[in-house]
């Protein structure tokens, strides 16, 4: 069991060409549940996250989404509600937002690979823009999108590490002398 | 602070030069509205987003809207610039190269811009040669 675990972590790539095939319900909710259960500072889960399936709002976001190269059939918004974080007393520059944002977006990549789909991360968009054609709520930041879908035939491989790397290349053990 | 009525002025002026110098161009509309404004989405919100990313950042988002204005009008347009925009569309580098060999991506950018040069002289009534 905790080695098809580690070889999901290790298969997953982020896909930047989907197919227009869409994604079954269940498996978008088993994504959500997924994301429910990803570590969040003082357990305080200031994430919301906005499923956007209608083709029209989809097509509207990739317009002011640059960064955005899927044409994704399901995509998952992952907002700060700063309602939460006022009611806990957490400053807008309190790092732990940001990293309740990555713990969600890692952990519903790894979930859809898990369900065999692909997916991928996107941060460059204007969030103004995305905030009116979302209608968003004043108390809502969009923080990163994740595509999800099915992976084209034709996607080119993940960009490449700069240089070849290992974990022990990321690594120091103990004390620095 | 960005003085925009000034900004303004300069765009009205570059747009009658622009317009000036088109006499040799095709009249053909080759953008429907609905294409120029998604066009102007892309340029408006890589230019928001780009305060904020890394300013190799910035040539991968004018090569996008590149990739798309030739994907665009690459089937109205005139012969003259159908072969530049198909093959632009294929050689335009990818950001791959951007990061790993600047010499190579400065190379097939400077490529691309003698292309579009080239272009430019078979639309004018300069000799090509």
């Amino acid at each position: 069991m905790s080695e098809a675990v580690l070889n999901n972590i290790k298969t997953r790539r982020v896909v930047r060409e989907m197919t227009g095939e869409p994604v079954a319900r269940e498996q978008i909710e088993a994504i959500l549940e997924a994301a429910r259960w990803a570590p969040s500072g003082g357990n305080l889960r200031p994430n919301r996250y906005i499923v956007i399936q209608d083709a029209e709002t989809r097509r509207l976001i990739r317009l002011v989404s640059p960064g955005m190269f899927q044409e994704a059939p399901v995509l998952i918004l992952i907002c700060t509600n700063w309602d939460v974080a006022a009611e806990h007393n957490l400053p807008p520059t309190d790092r732990a937002l940001l990293i309740d944002v990555g713990t969600a977006a890692q952990t519903m990549m790894l979930a859809a690979h898990a369900l065999g789909l692909a997916s991928g991360p996107v941060t460059s968009y204007s969030k103004e823009a995305v905030k009116k054609i979302l209608n968003l709520p004043e108390s809502y930041s969009p923080e990163m999108f994740i595509c999800i879908g099915h992976r084209a035939s034709t996607a080119q491989p993940g960009m490449r590490a700069w240089k070849k790397i290992t974990w022990r290349d990321l690594t120091h053990w103990e004390r620095f002398k | 602070m960005i003085d925009w009525a000034n900004c303004a002025v300069k765009q009205t002026e570059l747009h009658k030069a622009v317009s000036r110098g088109s006499t040799h161009m095709s009249e053909n509309w080759v953008l429907t509205e609905e294409e120029a404004v998604e066009l102007l989405a892309l340029l408006i919100t890589s230019a928001r987003i780009q305060m904020e990313e890394p300013a190799n950042y910035g040539p991968l988002r004018l090569l996008t809207a590149t990739e798309r204005l030739s994907g665009m009008i690459v089937e109205r347009a005139s012969e003259k610039s159908r072969e530049f925009l198909q093959e632009n569309v294929d050689r335009i580098p990818d950001m791959h190269m951007r990061m790993s060999d600047v010499d190579a991506y400065s190379a097939a950018l400077d490529e691309r811009c003698r292309a579009v040069a080239a272009c430019l002289l078979r639309h004018s009534s300069l000799p090509e040669e």
